[in-house]
């Protein structure tokens, strides 16, 4: 597979979830691993702990590491702050957001939506799988959880080493019947769910028209690379009827009877098809919990879509 | 040789100093108090020089404002849009304007008047809560202008609205997913805008939001100004983020002998990371002068009743509104309220709801069982709504309140009817409680949101009227006396300047507050209209502006 890098906006994603459910390591992990040129606007630089022997200079608020990732604190304006941070050059691969504890960030993701140049990715909300339960029983605390839940893409059972996920998942299941659950321990969320290289970078495997992958960290990937375009509204019937254990779903496709390119990109349960210039190979790539459905029912399910195919009607 | 002493003399001289309560004379040297009493009593300083220009008036120590905002001085520079009548920091009275028609008017009046064709119309103090019933909407604002944005920021600095103009600028369309754009039947945009988002965004992109400039030396005149004319002769600023420039300005107007405040900044805890602000904290101590008092550090926990923003235990609000917004969440609120304690700093905390209140205090009791510290004195900030048992906990604790009295009668018909219920409206602000408690309290107006003006603040602590005059939970309603205590010594002992300011005693300040007759005889009903003559700071007269 080619590696081709998908134009358009920043992709920006925003990192909620009450104090303690692990941001700061989330975003410590990502800056340090460097694994693309991420710029990362938090609320408390000092919190970070960055070594300082990774800091390369400092310009203002953004302060530059050595790997080519930037870091910045929000302060009163976040939007200003967006701005700036995507105006620079070389311009940021990705931008995250970690929201303040008690925020609810999907009100920070709305601000995103409307500045220029940059374009949501997804609202991940992390949770404390050891400390969830206690805390939404914590009547000072309980509105503000639910908020912080009641729209996110997906949720990030964090800790899962230091308790047994089972009760701070039915919790979250109880706010959030729908929302896709990814369960991590040391806030080491893969790459590919930060909304990272899915596809261009580093497929897992290109060897079969469709395929499952292995299971790494416990999430299973699947492929597609039928070039044939898919009826748009097919599409949607199939995307909107995905279930939880689809994670994020992204890559390039054409739609129609032109054979329009689109960048097509899901997390959780909200999906955006943008069109775009001719180019990229076609191929969606989708990374889901350890029940994603199989390969070939996943297959046989967005086959129903694809334009020259009869629809049929997906078992329930 | 000693200088020679100055001494004025009044009608009387309240001087809330329990040992001599009355004088007639008091004595000033080197701009602070050396006695006081009657004639024969200050002859014992030696030849002095006499200034009887007050002699048919009547003076108290002067009024400390322990909650209002510097940047009031700055608001001035847009036309003022409020109900109520106000006077400006040049001794202009506006007239309030009772209706959206009105408010149009004033506009474009003031659109009339910009040379600059893009530049916005902004204006501030807009409140339609009292017009019963029509909220303004894009059309009013679209009569404004056409070509330029129109940017009305409203009396409680949580909303704003704009006019179409504006709204395009900004982004905001009827498709535009935000909270806080509020939508008509038809779901279009009626160019009002609720909470920090929206609103934040407006003043990124067009500008022009009457109460985001920054401070400089004219808007701290015009401030101080405005104190003047209310009798005030220290003020806080009570959150600012203290950047090197308006410290530079704080310093520039208070080395000023003739400058007619002393400022209490505090810090806004929420500009800096939690290590960060307690540096900055540090460093400001060692740069307070005579005028300048650093020290003090400010949080916020929740957001305002009227705005159903703040946060409230049960039963919550009585229109059903859910629960406000924690602007730090208690568990947070636990962690900041313990590293400023312990690195000894005195915490003034915004808490307008009993939930937010309640928070802060237990955060206080778990930061004074770890580091105990008598006579810390931190201070809850607004403090409108905590029921008996909540103070008592506060007495317990050596806990401060600074009550905004103002409230009852600028949004006590609001309380009663939509946001507390009768029950709960008859005990907020409540006074009497803090004063049966012996609770350390002041009042305040939380200028510019209401008027700067300590005698109509102690005037609604006194009677607890309302704007359509209903008296609301007369139990709560205190005596003058204790009300003139709360707007001189109580505030001074909220702020740790209680051996400085607010009482007439030996080695205080002389600062003075010259009044046209005298609060303990007036009618209680009559206390607002007392007229301020003039002001003393550290000996210096001031008269207020035309």
């Amino acid at each position: 597979m080619i590696v081709v890098p998908i134009p358009g906006p920043i992709p920006v994603t925003v990192i909620g979830g009450f104090l303690g459910a692990g941001k700061t390591t989330l975003v410590n992990h990502v800056l340090r691993a460097g694994s693309r040129r991420y710029a990362v606007l938090v609320n408390d630089f000092g919190a970070l702990n960055v070594d300082s022997r990774l800091i390369a200079g400092q310009d203002g608020a953004v302060v530059s590491l050595a790997n080519g990732c930037v870091c910045c604190s929000i302060g009163p304006d976040l939007g200003g702050t967006l701005a700036t941070v995507a105006a620079r050059r070389p311009a940021p691969e990705h931008i995250l957001i970690e929201a303040s504890g008690v925020s609810d960030p999907w009100r920070i993701a709305q601000l995103v939506k409307l500045e220029e140049g940059v374009a949501l990715d997804a609202v991940l909300v992390l949770v404390d799988a050891a400390a969830f339960p206690e805390q939404l029983a914590d009547p000072y605390l309980t509105d503000t959880l639910e908020r912080q839940l009641a729209r996110a893409d997906l949720v990030v059972l964090n800790k899962t080493d230091l308790a047994p996920p089972g009760l701070a998942a039915a919790a979250v299941r109880r706010i959030r019947g729908d929302v896709g659950l990814v369960k991590v321990a040391h806030a080491a969320l893969p790459d590919a769910l930060l909304g990272g290289a899915l596809l261009g970078d580093s497929p897992p495997c290109a060897a079969s028209r469709f395929h499952a992958g292995p299971p790494e960290h416990g999430f299973r990937t699947w492929l597609w690379d039928d070039p044939a375009p898919f009826d748009r509204a097919a599409l949607a019937a199939v995307l909107d009827g995905l279930p939880p254990s689809v994670l994020r779903l992204k890559g390039m496709c054409s739609t129609g009877r032109d054979g329009a390119p689109h960048l097509l990109q899901l997390a959780g349960r909200r999906w955006s098809l943008t069109p775009v210039p001719a180019g990229p190979t076609p191929g969606l790539v989708m990374i889901g919990t350890s029940v994603l459905p199989a390969a070939d029912a996943l297959a046989a399910l967005f086959r129903t879509a694809l334009l020259t195919k009869t629809a049929v009607p997906f078992p329930a | 040789m000693r200088r020679a002493a100055q001494v004025f003399t009044a009608r009387r001289i309240i001087t809330m100093n329990p040992s001599v309560p009355y004088a007639t004379h008091v004595a000033v040297r080197d701009g602070r108090i050396l006695g006081y009493g009657a004639a024969d009593d200050v002859a014992a300083f030696g030849p002095a020089e006499l200034d009887a220009r007050f002699a048919d008036k009547v003076i108290m120590p002067g009024f400390v404002e322990g909650h209002s905002h510097a940047f009031e001085g700055m608001t001035w520079l847009d036309p003022y849009l409020g109900y109520f009548d106000r006077r400006g920091p040049d001794g202009r009275v506006w007239p309030g304007l009772k209706g959206i028609e009105a408010v149009v008017q004033r506009l474009r009046e003031a659109e009339g008047a910009l040379d600059d064709p893009a530049a916005p119309v902004t204006a501030w103090g807009f409140d339609p809560i009292y017009f019963g019933g029509p909220r303004m909407v894009r059309a009013d604002l679209d009569r404004v202008s056409v070509t330029r944005p129109v940017v009305v920021t409203h009396a409680s600095g949580h909303i704003m609205n704009v006019n179409g103009v504006a709204l395009h600028q900004a982004g905001f369309t009827q498709s535009t997913d935000l909270d806080g754009l509020v939508r008509d039947a038809d779901g279009a945009l009626t160019g009002e805008l609720l909470g920090p988002e929206a609103m934040g965004r407006v003043r990124r992109v067009v500008g022009g939001a009457s109460m985001e400039r920054a401070l400089d030396v004219p808007g701290l005149r015009r401030f101080a100004g405005l104190a003047q004319a209310a009798g005030v002769t220290t003020a806080a600023d009570l959150l600012n983020d203290l950047t090197p420039e308006t410290v530079a300005s704080y310093h520039m107007v208070t080395g000023e002998t003739g400058f007619p405040l002393r400022i209490v900044p505090a810090l806004a805890a929420r500009s800096y990371g939690l290590q960060d602000g307690i540096a900055r904290w540090r460093e400001l101590r060692r740069q307070s002068n005579d005028k300048l008092h650093f020290g003090l550090v400010k949080l916020v926990v929740d957001g305002s009743i009227q705005g159903f923003t703040a946060r409230l235990r049960w039963p919550g609000y009585h229109n059903g509104a859910p629960n406000g917004m924690w602007y730090v969440a208690p568990a947070q609120l636990a962690g900041i309220v313990a590293a400023y304690h312990e690195a000894g700093a005195h915490l003034h905390i915004h808490t307008n709801g009993d939930e937010a209140s309640e928070a802060a205090v237990e955060m206080i009791g778990r930061a004074l069982a770890a580091h105990p510290r008598l006579d810390h004195r931190h201070t809850l900030q607004h403090c409108q709504m905590p029921d008996e048992a909540l103070y008592r906990r506060i007495k317990a604790l050596g806990i401060c309140c600074n009550i905004f009295a103002n409230h009852i009668y600028y949004w006590g018909d609001a309380h009663a009817a939509l946001t507390m219920g009768p029950s709960r409206a008859a005990r907020m602000d409540a006074c009497g409680t803090a004063l049966r408690l012996g609770v350390d309290f002041a009042i305040h107006s939380d200028a510019p949101i209401t008027p700067l003006a300590p005698l109509f603040t102690a005037w609604c602590a006194v009677n607890r009227r309302t704007a359509s005059d209903r008296r609301l939970g007369p139990e709560e309603c205190i005596p003058v006396a204790a009300a003139l205590r709360a707007i001189t010594l109580g505030a001074a002992y909220t702020m740790r300047l209680d051996h400085l300011v607010g009482s007439i005693d030996v080695g205080k300040f002389a600062d003075f507050t010259v009044l046209d007759a005298d609060p303990l005889t007036a009618d209680p009903m009559a206390l607002r209209d007392i007229g301020v003559h003039a002001t003393v700071v550290g000996g210096y007269v001031s008269a207020p502006a035309a």
